[in-house]
């Protein structure tokens, strides 16, 4: 039987056991705050200044400066320590963003990877909002590749803030499969 | 060249003003192992591969490459100065990897209006490209003000 690289092993009777459920919930390890916007715009060379600007923000016709849309991602992560997580050890396996459809749902496959993104945005992100993210199975289609033999997951995404306000949705497609030469020992 | 960004924050795009087919100021930017690592820590996706080129190179990429985060980051960016303040985005999809935007690369990002919906919204087919090709294709919604009659 083929040994699992990453990702929970199972059956594909396990895996549809998780089908329309929530499969993860993260709470962002940071409100939105000038400090992050400002990091997340640095690399991009980003200079937009509803996101550090109240005055800009206002104009535009927010009540404050906005953070980006697309940053709803890294506000619904949640931290890689906290007070009370074990104090990592050397040779500890190095820490994955969390993928609750590659890392919590059990699947006969021993490899994955995202084929397609989609998401829609909705509230905008103000400067004190808390992001929180509630990961759902919300599909399962078996399917052959030229890499081998499983399934397209989709998981789906709401991101939501501390008023109960869905900031973003997405719906990340990852095909989990077994190489052709491990299929059968 | 050492040039700073050409946006101009003072113009605000109209639903009016745009026809399809209108291609968008495109960005180009230097893919380097320091801008992964500025963009690992603010981004908060600290897998290995997009900052760690040997880890990268073990599984099969020429280096350390971009994350989606990054790249939906720079859609945003290369959108955001096309609209001006008051447009927003509404929605990415379809957003598909072509191959790596890995460290040493030149990245250059386009995009293209594909279509004007409801008398607000305007659909763009999004795009990058390095020596490599097309790297990652994209579509994009965003809404755009009117001008007053």
């Amino acid at each position: 039987m083929a040994k699992p690289a990453w990702g929970k092993w199972g059956s594909w009777e396990e895996t549809q056991g998780f089908l329309g459920k929530e499969i993860g919930k993260s709470i962002g390890a940071d409100p939105v705050e000038k400090g992050s916007i400002r990091r997340w715009l640095e690399p991009k060379e980003f200079a937009c200044p509803i996101h550090t600007d109240k005055t800009a923000a206002k104009g535009a016709g927010y009540n404050d400066i906005v953070a980006p849309a697309t940053m709803a991602v890294t506000y619904g992560i949640g931290p890689y320590w906290a007070p009370g997580d074990k104090q990592e050890q050397p040779g500890d396996e190095p820490k994955q963003i969390n993928i609750p459809v590659i890392f919590d749902v059990p699947a006969p496959c021993t490899l994955s990877f995202a084929t397609n993104i989609d998401i829609e945005f909705f509230e905008p992100m103000l400067l004190s909002d808390e992001i929180s993210c509630t990961s759902k199975l919300v599909a399962i289609t078996h399917k052959e590749l030229r890499v081998g033999k499983g399934a397209f997951l989709k998981q789906e995404d709401t991101y939501t803030n501390q008023r109960g306000e869905v900031v973003a949705v997405a719906a990340l497609d990852i095909f989990r499969f077994v190489p052709p030469a491990e299929e059968t020992v | 060249m050492n040039r700073a960004t050409t946006a101009n924050w003072n113009k605000q795009r109209y639903f009016d003003d745009v026809a399809i087919g209108d291609e968008l100021p495109s960005i180009t930017i230097p893919i380097t192992l320091q801008r992964l690592v500025m963009e690992a820590g603010a981004n908060r996706d600290l897998s290995l591969i997009h900052h760690d080129n040997d880890v990268a190179k073990a599984t099969g990429a020429p280096g350390a490459y971009a994350n989606t985060f990054f790249l939906m980051g720079m859609f945003e960016r290369l959108l955001r100065e096309w609209m001006g303040l008051q447009g927003k985005l509404k929605k990415i999809s379809s957003l598909r990897m072509a191959t790596f935007n890995a460290a040493g690369d030149l990245l250059r990002f386009h995009g293209t209006v594909k279509q004007q919906l409801d008398n607000k919204c305007v659909v763009l087919d999004l795009c990058a490209k390095s020596d490599r090709g097309i790297t990652v294709t994209a579509e994009a919604t965003v809404e755009l003000p009117r001008r007053s009659v």
